[in-house]
């Protein structure tokens, strides 16, 4: 037994990529189908965003890249999804240099086109891209028209039906941030605290965390942590939508719902590996006691 | 001409100041780091004062303060151009004493220049940088979505296979600290996913057992990411912004001044 754990303890990388490359596609492959809990940062998020009545102006922004876009593009596309059926009007831009602006070009083009009647320039608008994120958002509260005088195309924005009225960000219902970063915080302290917008956010699981700070001292209206964020979401959205539940229980693209599977498989791998990571170590101490 | 008060100050320190530095710096070497250290401590004080005093010369729409913000987006545009000209200096002086590692700078120069470039043609050719009206994707669209995507993806997707052979290596409860931070991650991982449905789903007699446990585990998750990691989190996040403020307190009062880039002495 001492034998296979001292083997266990010097086992090659590789077999570990393996398992963790296994453990990844096969529900990617094969779904289980799996059952997703909410919790409360995200149901704030929902519920904010279902009061909000038709005609009310959001911003969604793109903070991330193509790195996070598995966890991040959910989300924006499940928000986006709600805003076009709820008839909110939507703000798109993107702050992060990265492919920020593709990836909202992207999103942008895809839940549109399953909309027909969301007019470009009446029910949404894309701004673009603007390099100086933290600047810029401090001028949005001035004049947004000083930072983003045209929109992505380089068409003024005067021109557009669904800016009528809207000149700072104050004016903004709320500010939807899928960011990876710093810039997720930005809105945060650059936006709502100076400007009094609420914000949700959408940060990849991996800067979650320091989001709950912010949650509690009841700067953000809510969060979405990362793709278990993302999937309570489309959870949610099927919950009280038919439409939803018929486009999440159908849809052959990818979602976070499908995603949590593999998440699933892979954290009870690597709980497992650091199980019998712990277990060989202490079986073993022994003999390592005895070697030195 | 509009010469308000406002604008005609920010003209005075920000335009006239400074090259009055750069007229004076070129005579006498020794107030070289004089006037952008004058400079620095105004751009600092005029946002401060901004908050604190509604004159609308100050604050107004038109203020010194909103100007300054606008400045700065403009003055972010030249840090790119900045950090564009320091990667080609040094990709540059790599290749040419082929140093370690130089064909990665040939890499990165061509990455720079094709990427650049196709972004440059877009916007001077007015096709942009996404789609034509043909649905056919531009040049800088194209290698985007072909290259800079998958490679991006690829690099953040092999954390996953790193993060759990370290893992393995390394997680070990080898004191009281250590099974803490071990438990806790132990519970996070198997509350944030349904990890124990999963585990139960051969044995449909334990899926109620399962799914109370894995509700359980949920919760004390959510307790877990709210009050312990909620707290930390506050300190660390005030804990940095008191340390932002001391040093841009030491950058206005001309204490710091590393971002001259000055020699010792000057």
């Amino acid at each position: 037994m001492q034998a296979f754990f001292q083997r266990l303890l010097a086992l090659d990388r590789r077999w570990v990529f393996l398992l963790v490359l296994l453990s990844v596609t096969i529900p990617i492959v094969i779904p289980i189908g799996l059952p997703v809990t909410t919790t409360s940062s995200t149901r704030s998020a929902f519920e904010f965003i279902e009061a909000l009545e038709p005609g009310d102006i959001v911003w969604l922004s793109f903070d991330y890249g193509p790195s996070s876009a598995p966890e991040n593009d959910p989300m924006a596309e499940a928000f986006l999804r709600q805003c076009l059926l709820k008839k909110v009007r939507v703000i798109v831009s993107a702050f992060y240099p990265l492919g920020g602006l593709d990836l909202a070009n992207q999103v942008v083009a895809k839940v549109t086109a399953e909309y027909p009647d969301a007019k470009y320039g009446v029910d949404y608008i894309n701004l673009g891209y603007k390099d100086g994120a933290a600047a810029v958002m401090r001028t949005l509260g001035q004049d947004i028209t000083s930072s983003f005088p045209t929109d992505v195309n380089g068409r003024p924005l005067s021109e557009f039906p669904i800016m009528q009225g809207i000149r700072t960000v104050r004016q903004i219902d709320l500010v939807f941030t899928v960011a990876t970063g710093l810039i997720g915080e930005w809105w945060i302290t650059q936006v709502h605290s100076q400007f009094g917008t609420p914000v949700i956010i959408g940060p990849t699981a991996v800067s979650a965390p320091k989001y709950y700070a912010f949650l509690n001292s009841g700067q953000l209206v809510g969060m979405l942590g990362g793709m278990k964020g993302a999937a309570e979401y489309e959870k949610l959205l099927a919950a009280k939508h038919a439409s939803f539940r018929k486009f999440y229980g159908e849809t052959v693209g990818f979602t976070a719902t499908k995603g949590m599977d593999g998440q699933t498989v892979l954290h009870g791998v690597i709980l497992g590996l650091i199980f019998l990571g712990n277990l060989a170590f202490f079986l073993t101490r022994g003999n390592r006691a005895g070697g030195a | 001409m509009n010469l308000e008060f406002g604008r005609v100050t920010l003209v005075v320190l920000f335009a006239l100041l400074p090259i009055a530095g750069i007229a004076l710096g070129l005579r006498a070497p020794a107030l070289r780091s004089k006037i952008p250290l004058l400079v620095a401590f105004f751009a600092g004080l005029i946002p401060i004062f901004s908050m604190y005093i509604p004159k609308k010369f100050l604050s107004g729409e038109s203020g010194m303060s909103p100007r300054l913000d606008q400045w700065l987006i403009i003055v972010a545009g030249f840090a790119l151009l900045l950090g564009i000209t320091n990667v080609v200096s040094n990709g540059y002086r790599k290749i040419s004493r082929r140093d370690r590692g130089w064909p990665y700078a040939i890499v990165l120069l061509t990455g720079l220049f094709v990427m650049g470039g196709f972004g440059i043609y877009g916007a001077i050719s007015g096709k942009g940088i996404g789609f034509l009206p043909d649905g056919s994707a531009t040049p800088f669209r194209w290698v985007w979505s072909a290259v800079f995507q998958p490679l991006q993806s690829t690099i953040f997707a092999l954390l996953a296979f790193f993060m759990a052979s370290a893992a393995f290596r390394a997680f070990r409860a080898r004191n009281t600290e250590a099974t803490i931070l071990l438990i806790a991650g132990a519970i996070v991982m198997c509350g944030r996913v349904p990890l124990l449905e999963f585990l139960a789903s051969p044995f449909p007699a334990l899926a109620p057992s399962a799914a109370a446990a894995s509700q359980f585990m949920g919760r004390a998750t959510e307790w877990i990411m709210d009050i312990p990691n909620g707290a930390a989190q506050s300190g660390i996040i005030i804990g940095a912004a008191l340390g932002a403020g001391s040093m841009a307190i030491r950058v206005i009062l001309g204490i710091e001044r590393g971002y001259l880039g000055l020699g010792k002495g000057e």
